[in-house]
This record gives structure tokens, C-alpha cells and sequence, in this order.
């Protein structure tokens, strides 16, 4: 992972670069970022983050991790790697809504008005996951007091840009200039 | 003069330590005990040091200068936020604990950002009642030059400035240690316990120069002897309080509440006097707390003069 901090403070910025490696190092997720830019201004205030991810390797396909079983009027799953299962559950209430789900017991989903053709596609990508970590580390990481926000979001680029009373027209096209040089890097 | 040390060592036969600095007219200040360890804060006439040396030996203990007991210090940060928090305020706080001195940490209401970060009349009222404050700031320049100096521009007490970036100096405190600034982990590594030790040999250059003051003009009584007569008092023995009665080197900080307590206080006899003669007795900003400021000899004897001649 690539890390670059750059702005009007130097020592700053670099104590800031050295927090954030040391932020993901506790959350143990360094492998999931492919390069982190920081623009660190104190002076206007202006503090932009912006985080390239890669692509998220081992989504698994449902079949792997629960087994199904056509029943009458619909499909049975037995969920056979519990470390799946609250992540499986939402993904079937996302695709089929709640009321076509029905969760029996733990490990045991019955999915109404489908056969199992259904789950051939189906993956559990940990990617939403972990983007939501990496969203967590970057709020553990920016000033407490730089409450205003404006973020740019794209596939694989995060940029969110904080300011403490409000941001000047100029410092957003920065931001997204960031955000455009992060998404080709 | 007391001297304020701390005895190290196994519970065998630790009454005939408490008698002998009983009967060489000193104070235990605090005990902690773990299993069959224990230390002890305790003062004594500092002529007697050589006494309670041999019975340190005998006991198989050590014996150790504390240099900021019978403080109060309070380690102040922005806010109470994971920003801020835990790392490095509560390591500067651990290490001052090291030192003997009792440690408060504390986060502000609105001290957050750059030009929004403000500390308020009550707050500052709070701070001014410990021995000496740390205030810890962040790693950037420009706020910590412009900004963040104005949260302890008021601060009566000592201040005791840590941040990121290098100073030579900043204004309205006494002592700067630089290179400490945000932490997401705890102060472990050899440069980072150097800044913990830096920041205590400031805050106890400190306190050596406010007790000197203090000495200047000497208070009517010890605040260990004051500790003693409060022990006696039922609502101290029953406190479940870690520290009932915390010594400053001016004074006393009481834990109970004032209302309640304020004229048992008052009335308790020190050398053949009262000690709201000889102390001012205050309700302490912290809730449930007593602050009790020793008057100086001075201060006590022109008192009686003027009694003197008005009967």
C-alpha cells in the first residue's frame, strides 16, 4: 500500500500518513487499500482522504457455503459456514424481500417462490464490508473538529473532503481532481 | 518538613512500619495492596528519613522518592473523543501516576477543530483547582500556534504544554514537550517513553517550583496532618472512593459532600485550633468534594493580631 500526504504542513501531514497505517493496522485491514492520498491543508482548514480499495478477492458462491435443497413451493437452505450467515440472510432479504424469506432456525432459511437455479449466480462479496471498514478507519482518522464533509465515490475510489465552517468553490474541484487521479492511478 | 516517599514491599510485618511512622510523627497517605505486595505513600519529618531507611531494610522493602506526591495534576485534552482518547492522555496520566502524584484526565466540552476548539469559565474553574494541568494538543502547526494556546491562556495553575509539532516556545504556559501530538496506540516504544519521562520531569520542575513558593512563606500545617485528622472522620473511613482525601501541596481535596459535611470539617482541632481558623473551606467544582486551602503562617498569625486588637 501506497501512501502519499501531502499539504502546507509536511510534518503534519506525514504524522497524519503514520496514523492512518497504524489505524489499519489495528483494524487488520492493510491489504484491503491499494494507495491512500492525503492533502492536508491546516491553514484554510482542508483535510482531503482519499482511499484507492482493491478489488476484494474471495467471494463465495452461496453453494459453498450453505446447502440447497429444492422443497416444494421453494427452496431450502441449510447454512453449513455459520461465519456466512448473517451476511447470507441479508443478501437473500435484499434479493427476494423479507417476505419471501423465512428464517426456521439458525442454519435453516427457507426461500418461498424460487428453485435453486436462483442461487447459481448468487456470491457473498465482503466487499461492502469492508468498505465499510475502511469508511470507519477514515472517521477515526480525520480531525474531530472538521465536521463539514463533501465526498466523491466511485467503484474502487473513496475521496471525502472536511472542512470546519465551509468549503471554498476551489477546494471541491481539488477534491475531485483527486478523486479523477486516484480512480486512473 | 515532611517528606513525602513510598515504601515497596511484602505485608510481613507492615503494622510495625505503620507504628514506627506513627511514632516519628508521620502520616500513611495511602496503602495498595496486591496479594502479599504492598505500597505505601507515607509522610514524614524529613530529619527521620535515616529511621524509616533501617525498618525499610529490615522489612526486606525498598524504599522510593516520590516526587509528586501529595499532588493533584489533571491531564487535559481536546475532547473526550477516540481521537483524543485513550492514547497518549491516559499514558502521560499513567506516568505522572508513577511519580506518586494522584492524576485526573479530562476532556473538553467544545475543544474540538481549529477555531471552534474553546474552553469554558466552568471548565477552567475545574482545572484551576489542581496543582498543575497537561494540556495535550494535536500535530499540526498552524492550529497548535494560532488556535489551541487560547484554551489554557486563562489557566491560573501551572500548564504543562505537550504537542506534535517542535516549539521553542508558546505563550501562557510554563514548560512545552514537543513530538507527542496524536497516538492510536499506547506510548511503548524507547522515543515515546522519553516523552512521557520529559513530560514528567517538566511537571515535576514544577511543583519543585511551586512548593519553594510555598516554603517562602510556610502553610500553617502540613496538608498530611490535615489528611490525618479527616481519616478520623466516619464519612471518610465509610467513602468508597479510591482517594477520600487527596493531598495538594497547598492543601487538601476532601470527598464528601460540602453541604453536608462542611461544618464537621470546620470544627476538627489541628495544634489546638480549628481548622476553618486556619484553612479556607471551599465546595469543589467536582461534585460531592470538599477543597481545603491551608493558610500560611503569616496569614494565620496577622489574622489573630487583628483579633487581638479589635477585642
Amino acid at each position: 500500500m501506497e501512501i502519499i500526504a501531502e499539504g502546507t504542513d509536511k510534518e503534519g501531514a506525514e504524522s497524519y500518513a503514520q496514523i492512518f497505517e497504524h489505524i489499519l493496522l489495528e483494524m487488520g485491514i492493510t491489504t484491503v487499500l491499494d494507495k491512500v492520498y492525503m492533502l492536508v491543508r491546516p491553514s484554510d482548514p482542508l483535510f482531503v482522504i482519499s482511499v484507492k480499495m482493491r478489488k476484494a478477492s474471495g467471494a463465495k458462491p452461496v453453494n459453498e457455503i450453505a446447502e440447497l435443497e429444492d422443497k416444494e413451493g421453494g427452496v431450502m437452505i441449510n447454512i453449513t459456514d455459520e461465519n456466512y450467515a448473517p451476511r447470507l440472510l441479508a443478501l437473500l432479504w435484499k434479493t427476494f424481500g423479507r417476505d419471501r424469506v423465512e428464517q426456521l432456525t439458525r442454519y435453516e432459511v427457507y426461500v418461498t417462490g424460487v428453485n435453486r437455479t436462483a442461487f447459481w449466480d448468487m456470491t457473498i462479496d465482503p466487499e461492502e464490508e469492508l468498505r465499510a471498514q475502511v469508511l470507519d478507519a477514515i472517521w477515526k482518522l480525520v480531525p474531530e473538529g472538521l465536521k463539514i464533509r463533501h465526498t466523491y465515490s466511485s467503484s474502487d475510489v473513496l475521496t471525502i473532503a472536511n472542512t470546519e465552517h465551509g468549503f471554498q468553490p476551489d477546494w471541491l474541484i481539488k477534491t475531485e481532481e483527486i478523486h479523477h487521479n486516484m480512480e486512473g492511478a | 518538613m515532611f517528606q513525602v516517599l513510598m515504601f515497596d514491599g511484602g505485608v510481613y510485618k507492615i503494622n510495625e512500619f505503620y507504628e514506627l511512622v506513627e511514632d516519628i510523627g508521620g502520616f500513611i497517605i495511602q496503602k495498595t495492596q496486591i496479594q502479599v505486595m504492598i505500597t505505601i505513600t507515607f509522610a514524614i519529618p524529613e530529619e527521620d528519613r535515616p529511621i524509616i531507611e533501617a525498618k525499610t531494610r529490615e522489612l526486606g522493602g525498598k524504599l522510593l522518592d516520590v516526587p509528586l506526591a501529595g499532588t493533584e495534576i489533571v491531564v487535559v485534552g481536546p475532547t473526550l473523543g477516540r481521537h483524543h482518547m485513550p492514547h497518549p492522555i491516559c499514558d502521560i496520566a499513567e506516568n505522572l501516576r508513577r511519580y506518586g502524584a494522584i492524576t485526573v484526565v479530562m476532556g473538553l466540552a467544545r475543544g474540538k477543530g481549529k477555531e471552534t476548539a474553546q474552553i469554558n469559565a466552568e471548565e477552567r474553574a475545574i482545572i484551576d483547582e489542581y496543582d498543575a494541568a497537561v494540556f495535550v494538543v494535536g500535530n499540526f502547526r498552524d492550529c497548535v500556534e494560532k488556535y489551541k494556546y487560547k484554551l489554557w491562556a486563562d489557566i491560573q495553575v501551572p500548564v504543562v504544554a505537550a504537542c506534535g509539532p517542535e516549539f521553542e516556545s508558546l505563550p501562557n504556559c510554563e514548560a512545552i514537550v514537543c513530538g507527542i501530538g496524536r497516538k492510536v496506540e499506547r506510548m511503548r516504544r524507547p522515543e515515546e517513553i522519553q516523552k512521557l519521562e520529559e513530560v514528567a520531569d517538566k511537571v515535576q520542575s514544577i511543583i519543585k517550583d511551586k512548593r519553594r513558593d510555598v516554603d517562602l512563606d510556610p502553610l500553617f500545617v502540613h496538608p498530611a496532618e490535615i489528611k490525618d485528622r479527616l481519616d478520623d472522620l466516619e464519612a471518610i473511613q465509610d467513602n468508597l472512593r479510591p482517594a477520600p482525601v487527596v493531598l495538594h501541596v497547598d492543601g487538601v481535596r476532601a470527598k464528601v459532600p460540602y453541604e453536608q459535611f462542611k461544618d464537621k470539617i470546620a470544627d476538627l482541632e489541628i495544634y489546638g485550633r480549628k481548622l476553618g481558623d486556619i484553612a479556607v473551606i471551599t465546595p469543589s467544582r467536582m461534585e460531592g468534594s470538599v477543597l481545603i486551602k491551608i493558610k500560611t503562617r503569616s496569614q494565620v498569625e496577622s489574622e489573630d493580631l487583628a483579633r487581638a486588637g479589635k477585642a
